[in-house]
This record gives C-alpha cells, structure tokens and sequence, in this order.
C-alpha cells in the first residue's frame, strides 16, 4: 500500500473535474492499493469502513448460499467505485467483493474521509454528489437487466 | 413471382446447435444461388409446408449462406430441425449492409445482445480479415447467461485476430470468470475513442435503445451508431408495406439504419 498522489488521484473517472484542492485533502487519506486475484476485499455482514476506486483489474461482487457457489451479483472493473455501505447505517457490507483477477485501486478510508467531508462541506458536497451519480448509474443497470433484455419478441409466439 | 420473390432451393450442407434453441445452418444451393450478399443483410427462409421469415445472414460475404436461426415458432422450429440433406427455399438478400468498411482508419465497435451477435457476425470476420484498415475492433457481448452465448467457441480466435472482445451476462453460472452484468456496462470499461468509432448495434429493440443512448452518454454522436431494426418483413422487396417503421420500408431501407434516422421512430408507441 502507498500513499497516493494528488495528481494520480484526480485521474480517476470518479474524481473527475473534482476541485485540485479537495482532491488533494481525499488522497491524504486514500491508499493505492494492489489486489492479486482471489484477494476479498469484504464480506457480507462484516462492517463496512472503505470504499475502493477501481483503476484495473476486475472484482466480483457475490452473495453467499450456503452449499452453493457463491452468487455473482455484478462485476465491476476500472473506473467504478466499489462500497457504499460505509455511508449509511448500519455500516454493513450487504454483499461480498472478491478481486477476481489481479486488481489496482484507490482505497479511501471511510471514517477519515467523512471527517473531512464534516470539515470541508465542499468536498462533502462534491463527494455525495459523485457517490449519487454512481449510485443511480447502479440502479438503472440492474432496472435494465430486470428487463430480461435478450429475450426473443413477443414471448416467442411468432415465426 | 419475379426473381428477386422466387425462393431458389438450398441444401443444408451442416447444422451446428449454438445455444439449446438457436442453430446455425450453412446452405449451398441446389440450382442457381441467390446474389451475393452484404453482412447485415437478411434472406426470406421457407420451410416447405410451414412458412417463411426473415433471417439475417450470419457468415461474411462470399459463395456460401450461412444463417443462425432461433426457434421461436413454428417455422423457426422447422428451420432449426433441419438436418443436413434437407431443402430449404431462399429468397433475397435484402435490405442494408452494416458498412463497416466506413470504419477504416477508425474504431469498429460491435456491440451484441444475445443472438444479436449473428447479423454482426459476418461483418466483424469481414474487418478481421482486413485488420489493418481499422485501428482498434471492439467487440461487446452481452447474454442472459454463459450457456446461451452464441458463438462462443469463437471468441478466442477473433481475440487472436486483434479484437478486444469483452463479454458480460446476466447470470453467472458455476466457473464463470467473465463480467456481470448488462451490456451497457461494458462500453465505458472498453475505453472507447467516442470521436473515432463506428458502432455498430444489434440485439433486441429494447437493447439496442439503451445501448445507443449510453453511446451518446459517452460521446459518441447518433450519426456514428448503426442498428439493425426488425419488423414483419414480408415481401423483401418494399411492396408490401408490412415493416414499415414511419417513413421507412425496413426491408429495404433497413434493417440497418443510422441511429440518428432511428432513434425519434423507436420511441414512437404507435409504429
């Protein structure tokens, strides 16, 4: 793990347009991390305190069945932001995240990020605001899988 | 009947079952062959004593037919049953290619959902025997779940031919190492050039709406995108008037269409 620069940082898609100094106040307490494949970065239930920004690699995250393989819920891959859970109560992880091949991300940490998101409403705002978007963008994609969108038209009744 | 509405006789020279409903057949004809055809362009298949539909044709340009069918009715199901020696009767081809030679210089992105990927088919072997014309080729997959990819025993080798090829399903199954998720995911993970890439589109209607408008999301402009639209191709000719989507006849001024001429038509409930 290592200290992580501003500019490295400001590079991600999440960051994005974000303002250099608040960039520069989330990488004191964000971590480049290496994640090799199998790697867990949580499991469900435990408690949730960071979140990740992917910047290669890919992690599955799964739901556990007992006496099954675990379930693959969506895997995401560089660009997306991995952890929720750390921003509202309970604070619980509600699935599992396993690296499913080698893995580079930005680790923030949650408790010192909320400090200075307490500290520096800006950086709390535009850090909401982001976590909103990446949230909705989630909850479209599983509305359009709902959708079952591969199935054949009309329920098959024809040709 | 003229020429271009007589179906000429084909044999089924092979079958090869793709998923449990979808077949692809590789035909020869008995007689004289219908024209030369452009990927991304469909033939009338008839099965004798059944009926007739429209099927795109899944092989690249050149003396063979190749058609990957999915049984959905009654004649899909004949078409899908038939075995190799049978006959089957073969009008076209019709309507637009893909062009995905426009692409050359560029990016050619193809982007599939479920048996999607058979129209595509032919014009992404097409760009991968001219790989040097392009610079990237992408290809995006999306299924409901690994067992009901098509062509999957030929991804490794259009990766080996230069493509990027990423692949997502709805539902993992035991050993699945691949994405998860909806198709449109995949189009930010591939790190498109949105200035530089021609995509090309096909799957289900509903897809191919939400597909194109997370491309424009991204940049790329509706004049860039190409979909393939479906409707009750009859006649292949654009008398009938059976496919008319709006101010087009789909069989001929289809099935492939600029998303920029589609998109105000695929919202209208009424067409």
């Amino acid at each position: 793990m290592n200290a992580v620069a501003a500019s490295l940082l400001s590079g991600h898609a999440f960051l994005r347009g974000m303002h250099p100094s608040d960039v520069a106040l989330l990488a004191d307490a964000t971590l480049a991390v290496e994640l090799p494949a199998g790697h867990r970065l949580f499991d469900e239930g435990a408690p949730a305190a960071n979140c990740w920004l992917l910047t290669a690699g890919q992690v599955a995250l799964d739901l556990p069945v007992p006496g099954r393989p675990s379930l693959i819920v969506e895997t995401l891959g560089s660009g997306d932001v991995i952890g929720f859970s750390w921003l509202s109560p309970p604070h619980e992880w509600q699935f599992g995240a396993t690296a499913v091949e080698p893995t580079r991300a930005f680790e923030l940490d949650g408790p010192a990020v909320q400090a200075l998101c307490d500290e520096h409403p800006r950086l709390g705002y535009q850090l909401a605001m982001r976590m909103l978007a990446a949230a909705v963008s989630r909850l479209q994609a599983t509305r359009i899988r709902l959708l079952d969108l591969y199935a054949p038209p009309g329920g098959g009744a024809a040709g | 009947m003229t020429a271009a509405t007589l179906p000429a006789r084909y044999r089924v020279a092979s079958r090869a079952a793709e998923t449990h409903d979808t077949v692809t057949l590789v035909l020869e004809p008995v007689d004289q062959p219908i024209g030369p055809h452009l990927p991304g362009q469909f033939t009338m298949l008839y099965a004798f004593g059944i009926g007739e539909v429209p099927i795109s044709i899944s092989g690249p340009a050149g003396p063979g037919l190749v058609q990957t069918i999915r049984s959905v009715g009654a004649v899909t199901r004949g078409l899908c049953e038939a075995g190799a020696g049978q006959v089957i009767g073969v009008r076209g081809p019709y309507g637009t290619g893909w062009g995905e030679a426009d692409a050359a210089g560029r990016d050619l992105v193809v982007v599939a959902g479920g048996i999607g990927l058979a129209p595509l088919r032919g014009a992404l072997l097409a760009a991968l025997a001219a790989r040097e014309r392009y610079r990237r080729i992408v290809v995006l997959i999306g299924a409901r779940s690994p067992d009901e990819l098509v062509f999957a025993g030929e991804l490794q080798a259009w990766r080996a031919g230069g493509a990027d090829v990423l692949v997502t399903v709805d539902r993992a199954t035991a050993g699945w190492a691949g994405h998860v998720g909806v198709v449109t995911q995949l189009i930010g993970r591939a790190q498109l050039d949105p200035a530089a890439a021609l995509v090309l589109v096909c799957g289900p209607e509903v897809m191919m709406r939400l597909t194109a408008r997370a491309l424009c999301e991204h940049g790329v402009p509706p004049g860039n995108i190409r979909v393939s639209l479906e409707r009750n191709m009859r006649c292949g000719v654009a008398e009938c008037g059976h496919c008319q989507l709006g101010p087009l006849l789909l069989c001929r001024d289809g099935p492939v269409v600029s998303y920029a001429r589609a998109a105000p038509l695929l919202s209208v409930q009424e067409l």
